[in-house]
């Protein structure tokens, strides 16, 4: 078998075509946009381009949601700096720093480190991605009914606190409720038809993407439409090139915020978000100049984009060795692999293990992407801050209506997409995250077949469960984020933190909508 | 928000307890001698189970918070003020016009033509009554909604061969 890193040099080759290179622009590009404007998040752009791209080749397509995925998440870095709006919510840590620079006059100078902070994340997500899927995977094959129940599990429980770190009940709520919707339609194991009614459209269960493309898109104009106007600022002062030196120097920051990035990206359903929380949080704590954070710091800004954009290729590892995402963009980006005939999953190393190395180099030239047209394009990026929200959501909306119903050309879609948008835009307004539901819905028949596989090898027992070393592991961790989150225990937690780190932990990152 | 949390806890519990019901009420397929664990109800009831308990813990937290208490109601709770109900009706009322009523019945072009140019004309009328720009803001309307009907059929249609509703 080659190696590793002629895999991955066999991929980049057979990417260097015209046509595949002017894809990466244009599909990056679109993701920049997708990502500056507030109202739209890098899931609705992945789920409304799988829509698109379903009759593309595998390859391309897949190459072109991973350009919208990179771009988006770094795009929404230029509305937080320039409106102190988020772009998507992973780029909420990002407004901390990135405004008050730009109030400061130097919108440009933070564009740069924005743009250099999301770059150098991005590779370091993708080397972690490297070094990581084949063992994961490898390790992965040691997995079997007890291990995946535990996991889907697991998924839920810390994507619902870690998403709505402020009421980690709401974060449950919305993960179990994702879990029942996906209990609509034929079973797997003995094709029974739940919750159905005698309706032929529900037989097969709510579509992801009609659902995705509902609570991301359609939820998202609503809000967007209630609000009273916002100011816009076209102000790009200041040199946008950032400086190799002033990146050089916070190049701890930069390695510290990309791990952590890519670790929360690797738990299942966190995501960029609380990526770039948690970078944020470490590097005030780490930092020489703490003070400055909040008012305008570099370090600060470098943090939050590494540990969002990191957060990428951290999502894609359990979507390649654990169908498992890592994140809300990255389930639709898992749901379009299905789609394309790939099977991600443990068995990915042995059935397609050229794949994984596709991915990387997919990542590589998204990262390459955002550097170049996010440096090349500051300016004439910006006039799309001055499209008025009431010309834009429409034209969204009629995307979303068309993406909805073109997977499988069924009107019943378009009306779940509504229905999903009105129930997201609800449970968004009581302050529920919508991560912990996507995650919800796509986890639902693992930890349905597999709790139900399981029970019947220990006939009934539940001992299995608990007595298998990775299982007890997994139901350990499972046990120990329920009770960090029961609020007497959390607030003796936050009180040691506080101590030892002096502030909040990934303060403000819950009750987002998810990337 | 206590009132808010009130409602959804009570709707979560009710939710959680008729998917148990019903759960229960599942085949259990014991004529095919199939395993008891194996049975389609058994996690959706077990789902049921834990919706329920999250709706009541939710709904006690809420009562303990001061949700029975006389306050600000859930519209203020909620921050949807006169201006943002009126928004947020408006924008329900032109989406699922056109998804709902719209898309299916009319050609597609038309349908998004009708539904872009009412959106985009309705949301920005007052303000463009105040400035007295009402007729060229009316004409903006009509193109953009033109634009974006053609250019959305153009580029589903022909450019990637997905079909329309």
């Amino acid at each position: 078998m080659p190696g590793g890193l002629q895999l991955f040099l066999e991929a980049l080759s057979g990417f260097a075509e015209p046509a595949t290179l002017a894809s990466v622009l244009w599909a990056t590009l679109l993701g920049i946009l997708v990502g500056m404007m507030p109202g739209l998040t890098a899931t609705l752009g992945v789920a409304l381009l799988t829509t698109l791209t379903f009759k593309m080749p595998a390859g391309d397509a897949i190459l072109i949601l991973i350009c919208m995925y990179v771009g988006a998440i770094y795009g929404g870095s230029r509305s937080a700096i320039l409106l102190n709006i988020p772009g998507t919510p992973a780029n909420a840590a990002t407004t901390l720093d990135g405004f008050p620079l730009a109030r400061a006059g130097q919108a440009g100078r933070a564009m740069g480190i924005a743009t250099a902070g999301s770059f150098c994340g991005s590779l370091i997500g993708m080397l972690m991605l490297v070094l990581v899927a084949p063992v994961l995977a490898d390790f992965a094959l040691a997995f079997g009914s007890y291990e995946f129940f535990w996991l889907a599990m697991f998924g839920i429980v810390i994507s619902g606190q870690l998403t709505a770190i402020d009421d980690p009940l709401k974060g449950w709520i919305a993960g179990f409720l994702g879990l029942l919707v996906a209990m609509v339609g034929q079973e797997g194991i003995h094709a029974y038809q739940r919750f159905s009614y005698g309706i032929t459209e529900l037989s097969g269960g709510f579509g992801l993407l009609p659902v995705l493309v509902g609570a991301f898109g359609f939820a998202e104009i609503l809000q967007v439409m209630k609000q009273p106007a916002y100011e816009v600022v076209r102000n790009a002062g200041g040199r946008i090139l950032p400086r190799l030196a002033e990146i050089f120097r916070y190049r701890r920051t930069i390695v510290r915020s990309g791990f952590i990035g890519t670790l929360m990206g690797l738990l299942p359903g966190v995501g960029e978000d609380i990526g770039a929380w948690g970078s944020y949080a470490a590097a005030r704590r780490a930092s020489r100049e703490r003070e400055k954070f909040g008012k305008g710091s570099v370090e600060g800004l470098l943090a939050a984009e590494t540990g969002n954009n990191a957060a990428v290729p951290g999502a894609i590892i359990p979507v390649l060795t654990l169908a498992i995402p890592g994140s809300a963009p990255a389930a639709v980006l898992l749901a379009a692999m299905f789609i394309h005939g790939i099977r991600p999953g443990p068995l990915i190393m042995i059935e397609f293990p050229s794949f994984v190395y596709e991915v990387v180099a997919m990542v590589l030239l998204a990262s390459l992407a955002i550097l170049v047209l996010g440096l090349a394009l500051t300016r004439p990026l910006l006039y799309v801050l001055a499209i008025p929200r009431e010309r834009l959501m429409p034209v969204i909306f009629v995307l979303c209506t068309v993406g909805a119903f073109a997977i499988a050309s069924r009107l019943f879609d378009v009306w779940v997409m509504v229905g999903f948008g009105v129930l997201g835009f609800l449970l968004r307004e009581m302050k529920y995250p919508m991560a912990p539901l996507v995650l919800g819905v796509v986890l639902g028949p693992i930890l349905d077949k597999n709790f139900r596989r399981a029970m019947v090898l220990s006939d009934g027992s539940l001992e299995p469960f608990f007595t298998r070393p990775i299982s007890a592991v997994l139901a350990l961790l499972t046990l120990i984020s329920i009770l960090a989150a029961i609020p007497r225990l959390r607030t003796a937690t936050l009180r040691l933190a506080a101590r030892f780190g002096g502030g909040r932990a990934v303060a403000g990152g819950g009750s987002g909508p998810g990337s | 928000m206590p009132r808010a949390d009130l409602w959804a806890g009570t709707g979560f519990l009710a939710l959680g307890a008729a998917t148990a019901a019903e759960s229960w009420r599942m085949p259990r397929f014991a004529q095919l001698e199939v395993n008891p664990w194996s049975v389609p109800g058994l996690v959706p009831g077990l789902i049921g189970v834990v919706l329920l308990l999250l709706g009541a813990v939710l709904m006690l937290r809420a009562v303990r918070e001061g949700a029975l208490r006389p306050g600000a109601g859930l519209a203020g709770e909620l921050g949807f003020d006169a201006e943002r109900r009126r928004r947020t009706l408006l924008a329900l009322l032109l989406t699922l016009g056109y998804a709902v009523g719209l898309v299916g019945r009319l050609p597609f072009r038309t349908a998004t033509f009708l539904f872009v140019f009412a959106f985009v004309a309705l949301f920005r009328i007052e303000r463009d009554m105040a400035r007295g720009l009402l007729l060229r803001e009316l004409a903006f309307a009509a193109l953009e909604a033109l634009l974006v009907a053609l250019a959305v059929g153009f580029v589903f249609e022909r450019l990637f061969y997905v079909r329309l509703p």
